[in-house]
């Protein structure tokens, strides 16, 4: 470790207070907690660990939670982007109304969107009806949770997005013109590269988020057996018949995976910008 | 021709910030825009790039009309201020993307990449990112990324401004040199006249979204046609003076001024001269002058500037010295002075030291508005109208003064001279107009301004004059007032009603006889149109069509202005009307030309 606590003076006092400040934060806020889960997680013999982590409906949770917050992520990166591109590009009346919209997800409590997207998808929700006949059934179904998911995941994704397309100079895209390039070729090899750190960022957030939903998802999924029970329900179950250790357990597994994935998102956005040595 | 813009207009929410701009740029010429920030330099790149379109005009690359043509079909290379790099490619990312965008195969971009390199010396810097490059780096791989394609054209827009001096003045060589190897085409924007003078073959100044003047570097700085560019292109002193028969006089003082043009129409009249604070002469008394003598003059401020010593010095015994353009009042005449060290140490001044003043070297300026004088009947009125938004606008702009004279005409004997008009008399609009207009004229004012109360600036103005005698001194005044103004010109030809169809090419041939001695004469690019009837009740019809128009008119008889013209002097409805005046008589000799 050279040069610890030798960086340049800045208007935080010491080095030593703020470090102290943001280990004891992280300890109190963050990593007692978990350490917590852990300790807990400990209580439990491995055979018995085994058979709660794997158990055939823990397995299927797992794979609906992760596999719909996957989803969600996914369609918020690519329509979060085109929502954060018309606010940046565009002017148009009502700019400033849609640009406070995107945010209510952030304040609405969640069950009450999921109680509201339950009533709009049902059978005869008002657009649960259109849907019906098609064979689409959105409430009570996986399908469900995405859209709920992808409800809660959106703002992330505009916010972080939005500033980093406000930095893309037009001048990028007019030199790119001039050298010959058409309009999907600037798209694709200029904007889309340099936002992509923060399509990440906001990527990641998103799925952050939608991993550990609960509120909105119980609403709108139904909570068939096997079927639309999500992890973080399985855990609540769990707490209902007072095992606590088992409630731990699927805890510990969703945070493990979490962290791997989050890890590896990180690692990719390290790499990407190291290639771009942002120092203007 | 290799890039050629003709009367190319771009407006921005109706205003025009590029007007009726033409441009010839050779093959192989490097071309400097030279402008102040906002004169509408870059936008006339960015339409050239294609990068912006135009709402009037023509743009033709190499014989070719790109006007409707897309900027990635130019075939141009731009060259960006904050050099708008890829930062997420490579260097060689960055200067193969033209060639990677046409398909080119990957040995021989490869090839023309390490060409380009060698041509920017940055050999072997391929694999690094923009990031890791110095400012000066990163500009010589856009230089490079722009002419990968092998355009026709390459464009700099202020390439080096963000750049400090030293990195600036090697890059700019490097510029040079390359523009220089590959015979390319080249225009660069820039509002540093330091660089348009190192790089260009060819230097045209903008302001205001006009083209004002095109020229050699030499030139331009040497015999500026216009205050604008006299005074941007350098540090100049701008002095009003005399010119008669017998040459230039400041106030009692004949000088005799080498680049001297020819007097107009044998009268004195008053001219706007250029003196560059280099050319400036110091003595410790009027004998020791090598030079013409000008005034006397106190120092006030010295100020060392390591080669060059600046000297701002305050003339004295006004009014018979040089009058300063852009001095308030008087005992306010300031001039600037700079001085070599040898200079320096033949002569060392203190402040407060009285000198003599002479000029090396004067240039006289073509314009034929010097300044203003501001009459009414009493001193008092003239003050007033000296007010008007339109006449302060105006001196404001053209950095020149508004004198002030009481004249009173009635009591007035018709014989005794009075003292000489210098300079666009204004007057007030009204009935008593037109009368006042006759007798300006009858006794020796070249150029009436009639005002009417609170006139706005105006959009658009129309030429008209009434003798083909007229036309040359017209046009050179419209000419010179349009460079400060930002309306449009209108050459309004008027044919009397009944005339057979036959006597019609007539009309029609003097109306592009206009146009094309307005563009080459004075760079003034102006409609024209043909009315049909008389000419007052045309005028009138034209001048009533919108709001903010003005006239300028040019009669060779005096007793039109108070008889035929007299309505259109009228302070109700009222427009400006400048009402440029030359006698039949001086058809024969030579006429102020700009």
């Amino acid at each position: 470790m050279k040069n610890v606590g030798k960086r340049e003076p800045s208007v935080i006092p010491g080095f030593g207070i703020t470090l102290g400040f943001t280990t004891f934060f992280l300890s109190a806020i963050v990593l007692l907690p978990l350490s917590a889960l852990v300790l807990k997680t400990a209580g439990l013999d491995w055979s018995r660990f085994v058979e709660v982590i794997a158990s055939p409906r823990a397995m299927a949770s797992y794979r609906l939670s992760f596999g719909a917050s996957m989803v969600a992520a996914s369609v918020n990166m690519v329509f979060g982007f085109a929502l954060a591109w018309t606010l940046v590009r565009y002017e148009f009346p009502g700019r400033k109304l849609v640009d406070a919209i995107i945010d209510m997800p952030f304040a609405l409590p969640t069950a009450v969107s999921g109680i509201a997207l339950a009533t709009i998808f049902s059978v005869n929700g008002w657009i649960g009806q259109y849907l019906e006949p098609r064979g689409i059934f959105v409430a009570y179904t996986p399908l469900g949770i995405t859209v709920a998911l992808t409800l809660i995941g959106m703002p992330f994704v505009v916010r972080t997005v939005q500033p980093a397309l406000q930095e893309v100079q037009r001048d990028l895209e007019d030199a790119a013109e001039t050298l010959g390039a058409g309009r999907f070729y600037v798209f694709r090899r200029i904007i889309v590269p340099t936002v992509l750190p923060a399509l990440l960022t906001g990527f990641t957030l998103a799925f952050a988020r939608a991993v550990g939903e609960y509120g909105s998802v119980i609403f709108i999924a139904g909570n068939k057996y096997m079927k639309t029970e999500i992890t973080p329900l399985l855990i609540i179950f769990r707490l209902e018949e007072y095992d606590y250790a088992g409630a731990a357990a699927l805890g510990f597994v969703m945070l493990a995976i979490s962290f791997v994935m989050l890890l590896a998102i990180n690692l990719l956005q390290v790499w990407g910008r190291k290639r771009m040595m942002v120092s203007r | 021709m290799s890039i050629a813009l003709d009367q190319v207009t771009k407006r921005y929410q109706d205003q025009p910030v590029v007007n009726d701009v033409s441009i010839e740029v050779g093959e192989g010429e490097f071309f400097v825009l030279l402008g102040p920030s906002g004169s509408g330099k870059s936008t006339l790149l960015r339409a050239v790039a294609g990068l912006t379109g135009i709402d009037h005009g023509r743009i033709s690359l190499h014989g070719r009309d790109v006007t409707h043509v897309r900027a990635r079909d130019r075939g141009v290379g731009l060259v960006f201020q904050n050099y708008a790099l890829f930062r997420h490619m490579t260097v060689a990312d960055n200067i193969e993307f033209a060639l990677r965008v046409r398909r080119m195969k990957a040995a021989d971009r490869r090839a023309r990449r390490q060409e380009l390199l060698k041509l920017v010396a940055l050999e072997g810097m391929d694999q690094r990112l923009p990031g890791q490059l110095s400012g000066g780096q990163q500009q010589r791989v856009a230089v490079a990324r722009a002419l990968a394609h092998k355009p026709q054209v390459l464009l700099l827009d202020e390439p080096f401004g963000a750049l400090d001096a030293k990195i600036r003045e090697e890059l700019r060589r490097t510029i040079r040199a390359v523009q220089r190897e590959l015979g390319i085409t080249t225009a660069l924007v820039t509002h540093d006249q330091e660089e348009a003078f190192a790089l260009a073959d060819t230097i045209g100044v903008m302001n205001h979204g006009r083209l004002l003047e095109v020229g050699n570097p030499n030139d331009l700085y040497a015999q500026p046609a216009t205050r604008f560019v006299a005074t941007f292109l350098g540090a100049a002193n701008l002095l009003l003076a005399r010119q008669g028969a017998n040459g230039i006089r400041f106030g009692a003082t004949p000088v005799n001024a080498e680049a001297a043009e020819p007097v107009h129409a044998g009268r004195e009249h008053e001219v706007v001269a250029v003196l560059r604070p280099e050319e400036v002469e110091i003595a410790g008394a009027r004998e020791q002058l090598t030079s013409n003598y000008i005034a006397r003059a106190a120092v006030e401020e010295i100020v060392f500037t390591g080669a060059l010593e600046r000297l701002r010095v305050r003339l004295l015994d006004e009014p018979s010295a040089a009058q300063l353009l852009g001095s308030s009042g008087e005992g306010d005449a300031r001039l600037e002075i700079t001085r070599t060290q040898h200079e320096r140490r033949s002569l060392p001044l203190a402040q407060g030291a009285h000198i003599a003043i002479g000029a090396r070297r004067l240039h006289v300026l073509p314009t034929p508005l010097s300044s203003f004088l501001a009459c009414g009947a009493t001193e008092a009125d003239a003050a007033e109208l000296a007010h008007e938004p339109l006449l302060e606008s105006l001196s404001t702009r053209m950095k020149t003064r508004v004198g002030l004279r009481a004249i009173a005409r009635a009591s007035e004997d018709a014989d005794k001279a009075p003292l000489p008009f210098s300079g666009v008399a204004a007057i007030a609009a009204g009935d008593n107009a037109a009368a006042t207009v006759e007798w300006l004229l009858r006794h020796g004012a070249a150029e009436v301004l009639v005002l009417p109360r609170n006139a706005p600036s105006p959009t658009r103005v129309f030429i008209h004059w009434t003798d083909e005698v007229a036309r040359r001194a017209t046009l050179a005044v419209a000419a010179s007032l349009l460079r400060h103004v930002s309306a449009e010109a209108v050459y309004l030809g008027i044919v009397p009603e009944g005339r057979p169809g036959a006597a019609r090419p007539a009309p029609m041939r003097a109306l592009l006889d206009a146009r094309s001695e307005a563009q080459q004469a004075h760079g003034l690019e102006m409609r024209t149109e043909l009315a049909i009837g008389e000419t007052v009740t045309e005028l009138t019809r034209n001048l009533s069509a919108a709001s903010a128009q003005m006239l300028v008119l040019g009669i060779t008889d005096v007793t039109q202005a108070g008889s035929a013209y007299r309505s259109l002097l009228a302070a109700q409805p009222g427009w400006p009307v400048l009402i440029v005046y030359r006698p039949a008589e001086s058809r024969a000799a030579p006429e102020i030309a700009a």
